[in-house]
């Protein structure tokens, strides 16, 4: 419906396409862009600091979280400081981490990881907390073991709530990253949206086509994961 | 003696506040028996299970399976819960057969006690059906089948008619009595309900309000299946709703006394 409205627009004359690319250039570019290796790579770039640092987000949180859940007295000692500490802004960080760390891609994926943290860690500690005690129960009384408990009780009681803190961490990952692939001097599509606008006289259809790539990835990444897993869900949900 | 609890005593610390639920209660299960637990509403009869279970500790006393001591869930006592507590994202077979794939059986020996449990409980159809598909009813079958799977000697039930309908939950009585009958295993009811208990006791253990103590121990002769309307019946309700009725009065005596004493206590230190 928006892509009808944005073509109807850009045909009518309506808006010069200096101020707003047709719909069809656009989609041209893309298909243009798709076929260059050097746009390739950019696109490729961004996709694995955002996968590792999402990646390395869950590993790091998801032990904690789990705790934090489990132990009210951790939660009531720990979830504040993460709390505060989710407060700071994205890009204050950055630039601290790149003063620590230096630019490049360790500091892309430490910040990626970094916004992935938070619904990761809130997500999963609350799918725990949900967790009714009358589960624990059973595992106690068929006399499941530590491993066992995690394993066929707690794990599946909470892949809901782990589904929805990685599509939300995957989004604000890559948000995040795009926003600052520049300040990191990494490759990625965000460098790439900067480094092309005022470059060509066609410089803003590209942005919008790359632009138009992490729409498609991302609806890619839903179909074939998360999608998926959401209708695992409804069957017992 | 199948399960034998001696002096058991259960003491909740809420600084300030020391709460004694249960106080020197001994009593003994005979092995084959069913025994039915009665008393008033929170004194401390579910607290009793969930320690023979092995999900509670007393504070002092002791509880013993077999003669041997109980500190921690025991392969051979089962429980069935008062929410049904199926594992939502198993099949009626999956969370039938949980105890034993814990146990780590072979698939297929699961597979066949599982099938051969369901058709007890006249669910032989639905295994592979989700929790969120079946009816109150049909949940604590499932519940008792995932119970029995593990081959138990004593079958815990706490309150298990109690979150069901009066219809489904008086056919589901007359089936775990059928089900006591056949297998001759210990069952062991928690509830509120006496006309419950009255119909499936052997014996009933009468509570008194906190700190609950054994107020009586009544043998239940009659024949089964037992009539609620039967004269013989309804004399023994009325004979152990007396006892009940009495601890009720205690414990509401008790509260309004203890609520006197604070109140005295707060003026008391106003007054300073």
């Amino acid at each position: 419906m928006i892509f009808s409205l944005w073509e109807s627009v850009s045909l009518s004359g309506l808006v010069s396409s200096s101020q707003l690319p047709a719909l069809h250039d656009v989609i041209l570019a893309l298909i243009q862009l798709a076929g260059t290796p050097f746009f390739l790579a950019h696109v490729g770039q961004s996709f694995a600091n955002v996968t590792t640092g999402v990646s390395l987000a869950l590993v790091l949180v998801f032990p904690l979280a789990l705790l934090v859940g489990m132990r009210s007295q951790l939660d009531q000692a720990i979830t504040p400081i993460i709390m505060l500490v989710g407060a700071l802004p994205d890009l204050a960080i950055l630039t601290l981490l790149v003063t620590v760390i230096g630019r490049g891609n360790v500091a892309a994926v430490a910040i990626s990881a970094f916004s992935a943290f938070f619904p990761v860690y809130f997500t999963i500690r609350q799918g725990v907390k949900e967790i009714p005690g009358d589960y624990f129960h059973v595992t106690s009384v068929f006399k499941a073991g530590r491993v066992q408990t995690f394993t066929k009780m707690i794990l599946p009681s909470i892949f809901p709530n782990l589904v929805t803190g990685l599509r939300l961490s995957f989004e604000f990952s890559w948000n995040v990253l795009l926003a600052v692939e520049v300040i990191a001097s990494v490759a990625g599509i965000g460098t790439f949206i900067s480094s092309s606008i005022g470059s060509s006289a066609h410089s803003l259809t590209y942005g919008l086509a790359a632009i138009m790539t992490v729409g498609l990835i991302t609806i890619a990444i839903d179909r074939a994961f998360f999608e998926r897993f959401e209708n695992r869900i409804k069957r017992w949900r | 003696m199948h399960v034998e609890l001696s002096n058991v005593t259960k003491v909740y610390e809420d600084p300030p506040q020391i709460v004694t639920a249960l106080k020197d209660i001994s009593f003994h299960v005979n092995e084959g028996e069913f025994l039915c637990i009665v008393g008033p509403s929170g004194c401390g009869k579910s607290t009793l299970l969930r320690m023979i279970a092995g999900l509670d500790h007393p504070s002092s006393g002791q509880i013993r399976f077999r003669g041997d001591l109980l500190t921690a869930p025991h392969s051979k006592i089962s429980m069935v819960f008062q929410t049904f507590a199926l594992l939502p994202w198993r099949t009626v077979i999956q969370n039938v057969e949980f105890g034993l794939e814990v146990q780590g059986r072979p698939k297929k020996e699961r597979a066949e006690v599982a099938m051969d449990l369901l058709e007890m409980v006249g669910l032989k159809g639905s295994e592979n059906l989700f929790p969120k598909q079946l009816s109150g009813g049909m949940k604590q079958r499932v519940g008792i089948a995932r119970a029995l799977a593990i081959d138990p000697e004593v079958v815990l039930m706490d309150e298990a008619f109690s979150a069901i309908d009066e219809f489904t939950a008086e056919s589901l009585r007359a089936e775990v009595a059928e089900i006591h009958n056949e297998t001759r295993k210990t069952f062991l009811l928690v509830t509120h309900n006496l006309p419950e208990a009255i119909e499936l006791a052997d014996r009933i253990l009468v509570l008194s309000a906190r700190p609950a103590k054994v107020k009586s121990i009544v043998g239940i002769e009659m024949e089964r299946p037992r009539i609620q309307t039967d004269s013989e019946f309804v004399s023994i309700h009325r004979d152990i709703f007396a006892l009940l009725q009495a601890e009720l009065e205690n414990s509401i005596m008790r509260h309004r006394l203890s609520g006197l004493k604070e109140f005295k206590r707060l003026r008391d230190m106003e007054d300073r």
